[in-house]
């Protein structure tokens, strides 16, 4: 009886691939039946329009001498470089390699200008049919390059705004071990709050980078894919996490849910670092005294977030501490380097999108652990309280950098 | 702005000057900037190479211009003047056509033309002759031929809209004297004039002009994104021509240049000579001159400038809107022994 059973179950698993090439087959013969028609079926409608050959202007930075304009061929058909401007005049320029650009092709443009420091000024890339595309800078200012004091800077830069509010906010954990269960149910809450903060936030970012990109790479589903494989990625951690610490019943608690909030908030500096540095290098930004010493109030609720689950969860070592302090404040150093010295839009969007997944998971997880250890539950007054409380807080001490 | 950065509105953060913090200078920002005293800067070290940056240096074989050598001889330089015969036949031939143009170095510009060329050919008569004008229209547009000067209400090239495949023969009498042009008069007006059909018509008078060095000048712009914003100005139709390759001219010979100003979308166009002053002659109809190094023309305004150079070498002109002479509008004359 089994013999044939299984011979007939491998047949039709067989017959299932057979199948599913068929599709694919079908749609390469109907491509090339397409494609080889020409413009006859276009025809029937109208004429296409014309290629609009706008360059995309991706990035422009200053050395002594020299102003360097990244462009890219946004559109399907290649687009040759004309003339390029300065301020509205005709410069000489060099690129290295074809004027002719491919789809998706980059280049960079050199051109030797006396500019003039803090000056605004604006750039523009005429294509070989006559079409500008500019582009206006706020101020001109040296970019800075990789050297070892620029790397030092960010480095320290980072540090102030991401590791050691952190550090400071961890400070309130003996604190909170002495509150009663309601209190810290708020805390928790607060948590909750502050990432349901960061998330939109940084899907904001996301949103807002996004709609420059040009538009063949794909925006908005760039976004949906960085939120959805951070979500995904992090769940697995949460899980892992959670298989390690048994005492839980499948709820993250203590300093496994601690983690999981260091790193959900560690991704989002790692976003918030790039912005620091990409607007920094591209003279977008004066990191003033008030600047850092905002970012620094700011950032000290982040550590806040980390400490209350841990409140909750028995005794931690001091390393341990300053390990997720690391975890979570480190990232905004590596993503002001890669901000500041290779800052790209496309790095950004992504970068904004993984960190509003893993915050959104990171909410989900401070929500389930709410929902089982809270007095009252999520309905209770001290959670709902708490929530809002962790919005506000993140609200109001974001507006010290405004 | 590629960057924003909402959340943080960082550009706040400008009011506070970058020298109050120490951290600033751990960045290695501050030897840019926070060293600097107050006012403009320019940022460079001495060392680095300045010769081919700004348009005073753009000279020489580094100029964006498109174009070789002799390409605009037949513009610059106009047929020789007739002595006064009333009632001589002066024939021409114009057609319109589509013509890809490069117009400034590695930009084309689907210009409409006058016989394949912006400005299209100079036309010459003396007064009294009889000026035959066999316009075809090979173009994709209906187009005509207007003409400044006297002439019949028929021979004005505004109701006798030449279609594409058309042709119409203009026939007037030369007048007056003085340095006249020719454009399209077909609706849209700004487009037909933008897009390059347009030229030079030299009228002499019956008392023949002094014998000079004589040149022709039509200034122009270009508008080739489409943005009612000129990208160039160029003046005979290239931008920075003459830059690359000055006008080479006689110290001490009389030098007689017709100019004329066909920029459309831009109000006003100017030409100014260096190191020298000229005589200008207003539409060059009369004897009445200016004395002066600069002349502002606004579009169909024209005149004739004469002048001598008192001294050798290389001498400027362009516009005087530095605007125009950054996008183009700027040559040189070569004085010569």
């Amino acid at each position: 009886m089994t013999a044939p059973t299984t011979g007939e179950s491998s047949q039709r698993h067989r017959g299932w691939q057979l199948w599913a090439l068929l599709p694919i087959l079908l749609l390469v013969g109907t491509v090339s039946l397409f494609a080889t028609s020409g413009g006859s079926i276009v025809d029937l409608l109208g004429q296409n329009p014309p290629p609009t050959d706008l360059l995309d202007i991706r990035r422009v930075t200053f050395k002594p001498g020299e102003i360097r304009i990244r462009v890219t061929n946004p559109q399907r058909d290649a687009i040759t470089i004309g003339s390029v401007t300065v301020d509205d005049a005709i410069v000489p320029y060099a690129v290295d390699g074809s004027k002719t650009l491919d789809r998706l092709r980059s280049t960079t443009i050199v051109v030797p200008y006396d500019w003039v420091v803090d000056d605004p000024i604006s750039v523009g890339v005429t294509s070989s049919t006559g079409i500008e595309v500019t582009k206006a800078l706020p101020a001109a200012i040296e970019t800075p390059g990789a050297d070892g004091a620029s790397v030092l800077g960010y480095a320290i830069i980072g540090f102030l705004v991401g590791v050691l509010p952190i550090l400071l906010g961890l400070i309130w954990l003996p604190a909170m071990r002495g509150a009663d269960r309601r209190w810290l149910a708020a805390f928790m809450a607060l948590t909750a709050g502050l990432l349901t903060f960061l998330a939109l936030d940084a899907l904001s970012e996301a949103f807002a980078l996004q709609a420059t990109l040009p538009g063949q790479l794909g925006g908005t589903g760039l976004v949906l894919l960085g939120v959805a494989a951070s979500y995904l990625a992090l769940t697995f951690v949460s899980q892992r996490l959670g298989r390690r610490d048994k005492t839980g019943g499948g709820v993250l608690r203590g300093a496994a849910l601690a983690t999981l909030v260091a790193i959900g908030i560690g991704l989002h500096n790692l976003g918030e670092g790039l912005a620091i540095g990409s607007s920094f290098a591209l003279g977008a930004l004066a990191l003033g005294s008030f600047f850092i010493i905002g970012f620094m109030v700011h950032n000290v609720t982040e550590g806040l977030g980390i400490a209350a689950p841990i409140a909750d969860g028995g005794r931690i070592g001091l390393g341990r501490l300053i390990g997720l302090a690391l975890i979570a404040g480190l990232p905004t150093i590596a993503g002001a380097w890669i901000g500041g010295f290779l800052a790209s839009d496309l790095l950004g969007v992504l970068f904004f999108a993984i960190a509003a997944g893993a915050a959104i998971q990171v909410v989900v997880e401070v929500g389930r652990y709410v929902a089982r250890r809270a007095p009252g539950g999520l309905r209770s007054g001290w959670v709902g309280g708490g929530f809002l409380a962790g919005v506000a807080v993140m609200y109001l001490t974001g507006l010290l950098i405004a | 702005m590629s960057k924003s950065f909402s959340r943080r509105k960082l550009l706040a953060g400008a009011a506070i000057p970058v020298a109050a913090v120490p951290l600033a200078r751990l960045a290695g920002v501050g030897e840019s900037n926070a060293g600097a005293a107050p006012g403009s800067h320019i940022a460079h070290d001495h060392d680095h190479d300045h010769a081919r940056m700004g348009h005073a240096a753009m000279i020489g074989r580094e100029v964006p211009a498109p174009g070789g050598p002799n390409d605009l001889d037949a513009l610059l330089e106009p047929p020789p003047a007739l002595p006064h015969q009333p009632g001589r036949v002066r024939e021409y031939r114009l057609v319109a056509e589509d013509q890809e143009i490069e117009v400034a170095q590695g930009v084309t510009y689907p210009a409409w033309t006058y016989n394949g060329t912006i400005p299209g050919p100079v036309l010459r008569a003396t007064e009294d002759d009889i000026l035959r004008v066999h316009f075809t229209n090979h173009g994709s547009h209906p187009h005509t031929i207007h003409f400044h000067g006297i002439h019949p209400a028929n021979m004005d090239g505004v109701f006798e809209v030449v279609p594409p495949g058309g042709s119409f023969t203009y026939e007037f009498e030369a007048a007056p004297y003085g340095m006249q042009l020719y454009h399209c008069h077909a609706t849209p007006l700004k487009k037909h004039i933008e897009k390059g059909l347009y030229g030079a018509l030299i009228i002499d008078p019956p008392k023949p002009r002094a014998p000079a060095r004589e040149l022709v000048m039509v200034m122009n712009g270009y508008d080739t994104d489409g943005d009612g914003k000129n990208n160039f100005y160029t003046v005979n139709g290239l931008a920075f021509y003459y830059a690359k390759y000055p006008i080479r001219v006689k110290r001490g010979e009389l030098v007689r240049i017709y100019l004329v100003n066909m920029t459309e979308l831009d109000l006003i166009n100017s030409l100014h000579l260096h190191g020298n002053f000229f005589r200008y002659y207003p539409t060059g109809s009369s004897n009445r001159y200016e004395y002066t190094d600069t002349v502002m023309l606004c579009q169909g305004q024209r005149g004739i400038i004469e002048l001598e150079f008192p001294n050798p070498g290389r001498f400027m002109f362009h516009a005087h809107q530095s605007e125009f002479a950054e996008l183009g509008w700027m040559g040189f004359f070569e004085v010569e022994e």
